[in-house]
């Protein structure tokens, strides 16, 4: 049986009359890397204070490898946390807030924070009050990083970078995960939760409604099929798994699959098939999908 | 369809409107203070006969004019509520109406609430231009407010108009003053540090001005010495507020982060450097005018009488004005403890404690910490008091032991742990009042000890305050059941604020 990194059993937490989060279930097993997406106003953050025992759930109970969640000061050795906005104090330095950091939290490895240090161009040398969001963010996640505790919880950690400071956050990520940490990262960058994120979960109105691989996500899904044959396309309708027929042209038939393509591949086969393009949903229009089903 | 668009508004009304919220409430306190007392004080007056000759002789002793400001017209009720309320109310203005001032520019641009206000077609100097306007608009209601009070209280016209005139512009520099260290200096925090400066080196010339002759110009470069030159009820002279008016205030590493109690530490240290410099240049000063007090006081037993009544007893031996003297320390020590726990709330707010409570750290060990450090930073302050004061009085041969000289200063200790047990009972259950709540002991319970003495109010209203609690330590033993009364109160404060601290969530 494998370790749970982070576990919610019935999570909730209630501010006044507003349900923020509604009896989440979660679990994140240990060396995944796991993306935490949602609309704004779903809960996300609200689950991360709670993970991090900022705030007290109104019921329900959440676990950092079988440690309960409230008691932080055994479950905070093995956890780092990247805000979404992140404040430091505007006297002191990036190297001295890297510094208390390292020294009250669960352990650092220094090396590597140097090396971060480079790769993310971050100029500890000036104090917090003149950074800009991006590198106050930069601190923090060097700090995380550097820790190599084996959780790693993200809150929306890339939205204040450049795109290549972006890359450099993908690498790190990749460093942690062949570490065999555990990353649970909430963003909004659905092209970053697809490049990094080996499950995710999605939460919508303080509930989670799926957690699912990224490729059963895609599977749960349609698969677009293009195909132009040299004669006649074949009649598709009636075919299990077959959908949304379109002829583009004479020769052309555009449809979604979704199942087993066994059946469709037979039928095109046994036509004069020239041509075949299988394009996968983007992450992004499999959340458009979900956002959508509450869009007004 | 129907399309709703907002009318444009003019946007310096919006902006006074802003400026307006963000003052409204604690300029209704200030003009309420400073308005009442001055009308309670000059309503219990009571006037007695006093004989020329020793009138002359309070006003010649430096000692007196040093603490007190130079005593005119002690013989009129106008008179003598200017002096015993003048340079409290000028100093609860000027505190406020500079605090004021950084807080509304620089702390909403620090927060980067003013992001999205410069974002539209109003500039950063309009944005400031108004906010000071809205807030110079408060010392001038003070000043009007407390003439006015003074006038029903039935005292003279032109003595109540130029004294509310005075507190008036002594509450503009300071708007002054906050306002443009709020635009020179990188941080709120630095912009109030140099304001505070302006502000106790003000009060310093004004008292050693007052007390030493030769040295008597410097009162007309401080705002409290200028308060005092108006001389209300006396020589009514109008020149000073003039002065007032118009000047315009042009005034100039990896250690201890190994652990969380260092960090508190080391965030204590600059505040606390400080706040010793202000307290400790005062007593140093109180300590060198003591043998003089003390000498005038045997020398005229009548005063000794009047003083007591104005609730300073025993001011005749060196030991009795030491006694008095710390009895104030409390006040500015109880303030410091109130504003360190504030900054912990303000850190909590602004999120930066986030990135600490992620550590290994639980809020009961970050709690302990910064109320402990919080509490040691308030023994060291009260013990350079009290060793200032001792310097002081060695320097003229007072006489005073250096041991009673740190007793008195310790004895305040109980109205500090009071200041301490209350910040925290804030920070556990209503943290955006943790600066108001836990100074209440030590400025509150000073105000309502000498509001009580001054209308003279019956014995349980003046308990109220922990200050009618406090024995006259060095001349007296320590009042060790009151004193235990108070560190129970306080320690009941500290663990009911513990327990809220754990269970609520933290802000932002």
């Amino acid at each position: 049986m494998s370790v749970s990194a982070l576990r919610t059993e019935n999570l909730s937490k209630r501010y006044g009359r507003l349900l923020a989060l509604d009896g989440l279930s979660l679990d994140v097993a240990a060396g995944e890397v796991f993306g935490f997406l949602g609309p704004n106003g779903a809960g996300k953050s609200t689950t991360i204070r709670l993970l991090l025992g900022l705030a007290r759930p109104t019921s329900g109970r959440a676990w950092i490898f079988d440690t309960d969640a409230a008691d932080v000061a055994a479950a905070h050795r093995r956890l780092a946390y990247v805000p979404a906005d992140v404040a430091l104090w505007p006297r002191m330095t990036g190297a001295e807030v890297l510094d208390l950091l390292a020294r009250i939290g669960p352990g650092t490895d220094t090396a590597y924070r140097d090396e971060l240090i480079q790769r993310f161009a971050l100029d500890v040398s000036k104090p917090a009050g003149t950074y800009s969001t991006g590198n106050r963010q930069k601190v923090a996640l060097i700090a995380a990083f550097a820790t190599r505790a084996p959780l790693l919880v993200l809150d929306e950690p890339t939205s204040g970078l450049d795109p290549l400071m972006e890359l450099q956050f993908r690498q790190a990520v990749g460093v942690a995960r062949d570490n065999g940490q555990t990353v649970f990262l909430s963003s909004h960058q659905l092209a970053e939760v697809e490049a990094v994120c080996d499950r995710v979960g999605i939460l919508r109105a303080g509930e989670l409604v799926e957690v699912a691989s990224v490729a059963q996500l895609r599977q749960l899904h349609h698969t677009e099929v293009t195909a132009t044959f040299t004669g006649t396309p074949p009649n598709l309708a009636g075919i299990p798994g077959v959908d949304d027929v379109h002829e583009d042209a004479a020769t052309s038939v555009r449809f979604t699959l979704s199942g087993s393509p066994a059946a469709a591949l037979r039928a095109l086969a046994d036509a004069d098939v020239a041509t075949i393009v299988v394009r996968e949903q983007s992450l992004e229009e499999i959340f458009l999908a979900y956002y959508g089903q509450n869009a007004r | 369809m129907i399309a709703t668009t907002t009318a444009p508004a003019r946007p310096q009304r919006v902006l006074r409107g802003l400026a307006v919220r963000q003052v409204r409430r604690g300029a209704l306190v200030v003009t309420a203070v400073c308005a009442g007392m001055s009308a309670l004080v000059a309503v219990g007056y009571h006037s007695e006969a006093l004989d020329p000759a020793a009138l002359a002789a309070l006003a010649r002793n430096p000692a007196i004019r040093t603490l007190f400001g130079e005593p005119v017209a002690l013989d009129q009720a106008g008179g003598f509520t200017v002096w015993r309320t003048g340079t409290v109310l000028a100093v609860l203005l000027g505190v406020w109406a500079m605090l004021s001032a950084t807080r509304i520019t620089r702390g909403e641009e620090d927060a980067g609430r003013w992001g999205l206000l410069l974002s539209g077609r109003i500039t950063l100097a309009e944005a400031v231009r108004q906010h000071l306007g809205v807030l110079a608009v408060v010392p001038i209601l003070v000043g009007v407010a407390t003439a006015v009070a003074m006038i029903a209280a039935g005292v003279g016209e032109t003595g109540s108009l130029l004294h509310g005139s005075a507190l008036a512009a002594v509450g503009l520099f300071f708007v002054a003053v906050g306002g443009v260290t709020a635009q020179l200096f990188v941080s709120r925090s630095a912009a109030n540090g140099v304001a505070a400066t302006v502000l106790v080196v003000g009060l310093l010339m004004r008292m050693v001005g007052d007390g030493v002759p030769a040295l008597a110009w410097l009162r007309w470069l401080s705002p409290f010495g200028l308060l005092a030159l108006t001389r209300p009820f006396d020589t009514n002279r109008g020149l000073p507020v003039s002065v007032l008016a118009f000047a315009a205030s042009r005034p100039a590493r990896t250690a201890l982060l190994g652990s969380v109690v260092a960090f508190a530490v080391r965030r204590t240290m600059r505040p606390l450097a400080a706040w010793s410099a202000g307290i400790g240049a005062y007593f140093l000063l109180l300590g060198l005018i003591a043998r003089s007090m003390t000498e005038f006081l045997t020398g005229n037993p009548e005063f000794a009488t009047m003083a007591a009544q104005a609730g300073f007893p025993a001011l005749g031996t060196v030991e009795g004005y030491a006694a008095t003297l710390y009895a104030l320390l409390a006040v500015p020590v109880g303030v410091f403890v109130a504003v360190r726990l504030a900054a912990t709330a303000a850190d909590e707010n602004a999120r930066r404690l986030t990135l600490l409570l992620a550590a290994p750290v639980t809020r009961a060990r970050l709690l302990a910490a910064e109320a402990a450090v919080a509490g040691c930073a308030a023994l060291a302050l009260i013990t350079v008091a009290g060793i200032a004061m001792w310097a002081g009085t060695a320097t003229v041969h007072a006489g005073l032991a250096p041991g009673d000289a740190l007793a008195g200063a310790w004895n305040v200790v109980p109205v500090v742990l009071l200041c301490l047990g209350a910040a925290v009972l804030a920070l556990g259950w209503a943290p955006r009042t943790v600066a108001a709540i836990g100074a209440l002991p030590a400025a509150g319970g000073f105000l309502w000890q000498v509001l009580a003495d001054s209308v003279d109010a019956p014995s349980w209203i003046r308990a109220l305050s922990p200050f009618a609690h406090l024995a006259a330590v060095p001349a007296t033993a320590p009042a060790w059941p009151p004193a235990l009364v108070m560190a129970g109160i306080s320690a009941a404060g500290v663990v009911a604020g513990a327990i809220g601290y754990r269970r609520r969530d933290l802000s932002a």
